[in-house]
């Protein structure tokens, strides 16, 4: 991983250092100026044990965040690098048929591209074979072909539809000598393999039960080959494994040729470079560029595979840690309000002890190095035990992340690197010194007398000039920020700059005098109907604006602040409602009156540990509920398209619908109805891009290019969310691509914005509207570059389906036109009412285990596919709530500090009646009472927000029918917040509620 | 002022005694040092007494106070409050004890800073299970007695110093308790506010026949007192009567 956020890591690196270097320095300064304030600091930190772990804790918090968002970066980085020089070994380039005008697109790692659209005739290749060796830096070049065939072990009774067969020339492996390796690592060459036997990878040796000396027999064409294995290879390219399919086995080249019965030509060329697998990857485009020289006006081009693979793998790992890090912010900003809270609840501590200080002559300043002295002091601990943890939170997310990628053929293995960690110990260090500086700054303002006396220093309770000064900067920031959204179409700084105006405004009318309550009730509420509204697209103007998963943290802080505002500044309505309802338990009552009263009276501390808990809720919230109305989408028929079964068929066997069909009509029970065939282009040589205006070029680029047929066409029931003009139901919609040859249909995938730059995407189509005006497009097979069609594309498959028919779909007459020979052809299969069609799929992969069919439920396709990504979204809300551990460490130590703070106030309790048992209740109820204010407007306004969002064309075109709200999750997080805070405040409680009375009497 | 010096203790025989203390023994322990604060402090106090304990700082006045009072443990000897030994009860029912029969007026108020005043007041009255509706006519009307009901809704930090002990005085009557104790309850006021706290601690003595045990360093306290007790090194070393017309 070397980028985040679009910047190099070592420069973010050197970056925190020297911050980092500032930080200790300042704190040197002190120590060497003025050794009294540093000393002071430094030992406040052993006088209360429980406070200074609890203190650690919440400074660590923001840290272990970060670094685990790092560890699982790298770790991700690691694994899909590893596997990407573990699959290619010695290649470096690979020439085959061109796909894509990007020389740094293709790979061959696209399960779709195993049938090469057009292979290479052995004597061209012999030939062109001789000239790349005489590239400088070319140490080997292999001749290979390769393509699906099923395969089946007669010993065990194991049938795998989909194994990868490939020859390699053996006599010229030069470069490749350790390509081929037994899984004990003894290096083996084809050519030591006698007529009929063959090396088996370790994946198919798994997935078949395959061992050396076993007999198993090779499909091609229906027909059967008998192969002996050899022995047990490694998975690699040479021995058949790619990403998706990693089932292989290998042959000498001519002993290939002879199973596959095909001419005499050669799938593709790999070649490696000098040094080894992991040879130098910045020559790998000027060896590829010197490679595609003899290819000129060739339909083959060299692609740089392994450096395009590992620069991938650094880019999945930047999007990761940036993603990670951008839900990581919900709990990082809740950490920072926690360190802020400590140093203002130690400093209301030490009040007294303050007061004195200033009292003997220091200045403010010297409080501020004092403070800073001690919070660095905490920091350095607390910044590297954070980074343990980080560590060891992203071990056990990896072993998660273990099983969820392995459905992508990903192997994920646990891996952290030095910089990771230097980078989130000094940016831990860095988030919480300034915390640390800005809270010390804020808490060295104290009235010396009102200190000295514990009396309240009224004085600071009245908006001063600083009010107006903030609430004025706030309103012209907050213009500007809004104009600059406004003019450059962005959202972020529309929506900071709306809010940071309110803001602004509310600190104006407060300084004008107006009474707090409705000031900061009226700015909450504002600035939550209009994040609302906002977010529903009901603010004239602002759907043009763009935004992007940042707007969900900037929507959740300003509504949590908003939400906080009205809360706290309107608790005095909560007290009275409460004290009413504890009316009807009067033995509880006074515990309810103080449990509500103390934090309600301290609206800031209150506020900050409600603001912190809502945060995490909120983000968490958001996250189900969001996620379970879009799995909604696809519960629903709709998504299947009409049809229960899918068949795929292998390329190298073709099948017929009809035979499909006849297994309905037998093994099947009689349940098979229908099958309509959809046909597809081979990916490697279908090609789309946008119709160039005027000479203007547009790039090709590869697309899943799809040709129903007019039974398809006839039969299915796929929806769509768009329609071009006059096209009214879905119905017009397949009878135009029927009647209109140059009509086509595209899923919803390329059209949607915000999909992270992956794939094709269609530009004119707003997949906020339901009608469209119809795009032009052109597509053309790279074998056949002289005929290219112009397509117009007419409607945008519903979402729901998009996920099983994603594409674009031309006319037959179209497809036939541009693809005359599809690859393959996958068959949609309906069943009679009632039918099971995980039975029916396997009924007709058993029927048709020879041919290497692979038929799946639609339905069971959609819920694993749901599961997958269900599983992804879980791993990010494990993450996100490590969030909720800032408001429950919160609440603990404000629990652990009240204790000392209302000693004497405990002791009156007691003296005029209270329990023990009253008190610890009190202290109990109090805690429980904060956690719930905050989890319950977590979880309002997430709810909320999420309301609106779904209801929007921006989730789905048309909105959803039905909002659905995710109680088990909802109510589960809430629970947990709860508990664990109860939890957290038992101690202190205990504590309370053991106070000797005449003793706190007597304690000042 | 005139101080007599009694001839003997009050009789218990044929005498209402709503304190009777006897040979009570006080010893704080710290790490390596041993206080003896109450070293056999016997003491009685007849019912609607106003008793003044007097005497140098140190010398076990609030541990007598808290003593008595069931605030805290003694070590030794019999401490019978209206005949119940409270050091018999276990915390609970000694909590429900002084809930029911006890008040307290301490110097520093002592009031909850959170609650306004009317909710400070009735929050005993809570304690004991009086329905809240009912809590809340009692309070306004002990607040009525100090003379500050119409500051009812305000909290300590809005009220003067005075107005503070008033209400706590307040609170310490709500429920009618048979003993009020006052640790220093002038002690942090001026001397007019003092003379208005001292004339309402004597009203309700007058009125409602309460008894006042009062720890106070100020004389002129202690001579609206009906008895004051000194105290020198943890033990009763004097009692003195006060004047009919003066207490």
């Amino acid at each position: 991983m070397n980028e985040i956020f679009s910047v190099p890591m070592n420069y973010i690196m050197v970056g925190l250092l020297i911050v980092l270097a500032i930080a200790l320095s300042s704190v040197g300064w002190v120590v060497l100026r003025n050794r009294v304030m540093f000393m002071i600091g430094v030992r406040n930190i052993p006088r209360r044990r429980a406070q200074t772990v609890l203190i650690v804790i919440g400074l660590m918090l923001s840290t272990l965040i970060i670094s685990t968002a790092f560890s699982i970066g790298d770790t991700v980085d690691y694994s899909i690098t590893s596997q990407a020089y573990d699959r290619l070994h010695s290649i470096d380039e690979i020439v085959q048929v061109r796909a894509g005008d990007d020389d740094d697109e293709g790979d061959p790692f696209q399960v779709s591209s195993l049938v090469s659209a057009q292979p290479i005739p052995s004597a061209e290749a012999e030939r062109l074979m001789g000239l790349f060796r005489a590239v400088p830096g070319v140490d080997g070049v292999v001749s290979v072909i390769r393509g699906p065939v099923p395969v089946r072990n007669a010993r065990a009774g194991q049938t795998e539809p989909t194994v990868i067969l490939v020859g390699v020339d053996g006599n010229a492996m030069t470069g490749f000598e350790d390509d081929i390796e037994t899984l004990g690592g003894r290096r083996v060459s084809v050519t030591e393999l006698a007529d009929g036997e063959a090396y088996v990878n370790e994946s198919a040796a798994d997935e078949l039960d395959i061992r050396p000396g076993d007999r198993i027999e090779v499909f091609v064409g229906g027909q059967p080959a008998t192969l002996i294995v050899k022995d047990l290879v490694r998975d690699r390219v040479l021995t058949g494994a790619v990403f998706g399919v990693t089932q292989g086995i290998a042959l000498d080249l001519p002993g290939a040729l002879l199973v596959g019965g095909g001419p005499d030509e050669i799938d593709l060329v790999a070649v490696s470079n000098e040094g080894g697998v992991r040879s130098d990857l910045t020559r790998s485009k000027g060896i590829a560029a010197a490679l595609n020289e003899p290819l000129e006006g060739t339909p083959w081009r060299a692609a740089t595979t392994k450096k395009n693979l590992v620069e991938q793998a650094a880019e999945v790992s930047s999007f990761m840690v940036t993603f990670f890090v951008l839900l990581g912010l919900f709990a990082i900003a809740a950490g920072m309000l926690l360190i802020f809270l400590i140093f203002v609840m130690l400093a209301a501590e030490r009040r007294v002890e303050m007061g004195m200080i200033r009292a003997v002559g220091t200045k403010r300043r010297h409080l501020i190095q004092m403070f800073m002295s001690e919070g660095m002091a905490y920091n350095v601990l607390a910044a590297a035990v954070g980074c343990a943890l980080g560590i060891a939170v992203s071990l056990v997310m990896v072993r998660i992340m273990a099983v969820l990628f392995a459905a992508f053929d990903v192997s994920i293995k646990f891996h952290v690197t030095p910089r990771s960690l230097v980078v989130s110990y000094s940016l831990g260090v860095v988030l919480t010194f300034l915390t640390v500086v800005f809270s010390s700054w804020r808490i060295s303002s104290l009235n010396i007398v009102a200190a000295i006396r514990e009396i309240s220093d009224s004085a600071s309770k009245r908006p001063g000039l600083w009010s107006l000064s903030f609430g004025i900067a706030g309103c012209v920031v907050g213009a500007l920020l809004m104009w600059l959204g406004w003019v450059t179409e962005l959202a972020f700084p529309f929506g900071a700059g709306w809010s940071l105006f309110v803001v602004g405004g509310a600190l104006v009318l407060r300084f004008a005098g107006l009474p707090a309550r409705p000031v900061f009730t009226a700015m909450g509420l504002v600035m939550l109907f209009f994040w609302l509204l906002f977010a529903g697209n009901n603010v004239p103007g602002v759907d043009r604006l763009d935004g992007d998963i940042e707007m969900f943290f900037l929507s959740g802080v300003t509504m949590v602040i908003a939400g906080t505002f009205v809360l706290v500044y309107n608790a005095d309505l909560m007290l009275a409602l409460l004290t009413r309802v504890g009316g009807r338990f009067s033995r509880i009552l006074p515990s309810i009156r103080t449990a509500v009263a103390y934090p309600m009276a301290n609206k800031f501390r209150t506020g900050m540990t409600i603001a912190m808990i809502s945060l995490v809720m909120f983000a968490l919230v958001m996250m189900s509920t969001m996620n379970a109305n879009f799995d909604r989408l696809f519960l629903s028929d709709e998504a299947e398209g009409g049809y229960e079964v899918v068949v795929t068929e292998n390329p190298n066997n073709p099948i017929d619908g009809a035979v499909i069909a006849a297994v309905g009509g037998t093994g099947g029970g009689g349940t098979i109805t229908g099958v309509d065939d959809v046909r597809l282009a081979n990916n490697r040589v279908a090609e789309v891009r946008p119709k160039p205006k005027g000479t203007e070029e547009t790039d090709w680029e590869e697309y899943g290019i799809a040709g129903p047929t007019e039974s398809f066409i006839e039969s299915n029931e796929v929806t769509f969310d768009i329609r071009a003009r006059g096209l009214e139901t879905d119905a017009d919609v397949w009878a135009e691509l029927a009647r209109n040859p140059n009509a086509a249909l595209i899923d919803s995938f390329a059209v949607i914005t915000g999909g992270f730059g992956i794939g094709f995407h269609l530009d004119g189509i707003d997949p906020t509207k339901a009608v469209m005006d119809p795009v032009t497009v052109q597509v053309h097979d790279v074998t056949r570059p002289e005929i290219v069609r112009e397509v117009q594309v007419i409607a945008v498959i519903s979402l729901k389906a998009s996920a099983i028919y994603d594409g674009l779909f031309l006319s037959p007459q179209a497809f036939d036109a541009v693809f005359p020979e599809p690859e393959s052809s996958v068959h949609f299969v309906r069943l009679a009412e009632g039918a099971d069609s995980g039975e029916v799929a396997k009924e007709i992969e058993r029927s048709m285990a020879s041919l290497g069919a692979q038929a799946d439920s639609l339905r069971d396709l959609i819920d694993e596919q749901q599961q997958q990504s269900a599983g992804f979204l879980y791993l990010l809300q494990g993450f996100m709530a490590i969030g909720l551990f800032v408001g429950i460490a919160a609440v603990g130590v404000i629990a652990f500090r009240t204790v000392v703070e209302r000693r004497q106030q405990i002791g009156m309790l007691r003296a005029i009646g209270y329990t023990r048992g009253a008190v610890a209740l009190s202290f109990l109820m109090e805690s429980a009472f904060v956690t719930l204010l905050g989890v319950v407007s977590g979880i309002t306004l997430a709810l909320l927000l999420a309301f609106q969002l779904v209801k929007t064309d921006d989730f789905v075109t048309g909105g959803v029918d039905s909002f659905y709200i995710p109680w088990v999750q909802i109510l589960g997080i809430g629970g947990f917040a709860l508990v664990a805070s109860l939890v957290m405040t038992i101690v202190p409680s205990r504590q309370a509620s053991s106070i000797p009375i005449a003793e706190a009497l007597r304690y000042e | 002022m005139t101080l007599t010096t009694p001839s003997q203790p009050p009789s218990r025989n044929g005498v209402d005694l709503i304190i009777d203390a006897r040979d009570v023994v006080k010893t704080y322990r710290t790490d390596s040092v041993e206080v003896r604060a109450l070293r056999g402090v016997s003491m009685s106090v007849p019912r609607g007494e106003m008793v003044a304990i007097m005497g140098p700082s140190g010398c076990g006045k609030t541990t007598l106070l808290n003593c008595l009072s069931g605030l805290d443990n003694i070590d030794g000897g019999l401490i019978l409050i209206n005949n119940e030994d409270i050091n018999k009860l276990s915390d609970n029912k000694r909590t429900e004890f002084r809930a029911r029969q006890m008040g307290f007026v301490f110097q520093f108020y002592n009031l909850l800073p959170v609650l306004t005043s009317i909710e400070n007041v009735e929050l005993p009255l809570l304690v004991s299970g009086v329905k809240p509706a009912e809590a809340r006519r009692q309070a306004e009307a002990a607040l009525d007695l100090v003379h500050l009901r119409e500051w009812g809704k305000h909290r300590p930090a809005q009220l003067s110093g005075g107005q503070r002990q008033r209400v706590t005085i307040a609170r310490a009557l709500v429920n009618n308790p048979a003993i009020v104790w006052g640790d220093e309850p002038t002690g942090d006021l001026d001397t007019q506010n003092a003379n208005e706290i001292m004339d309402l601690i004597q009203q309700f003595n007058r009125q409602h026949n309460q008894t006042f045990v009062i720890v106070t360093h100020a004389p002129e306290v202690a001579a609206r007192c009906h008895r004051i007790v000194y105290m020198k090194d943890g033990q009763i070393v004097r009692e003195e009567a006060v004047e009919a017309s003066r207490a």
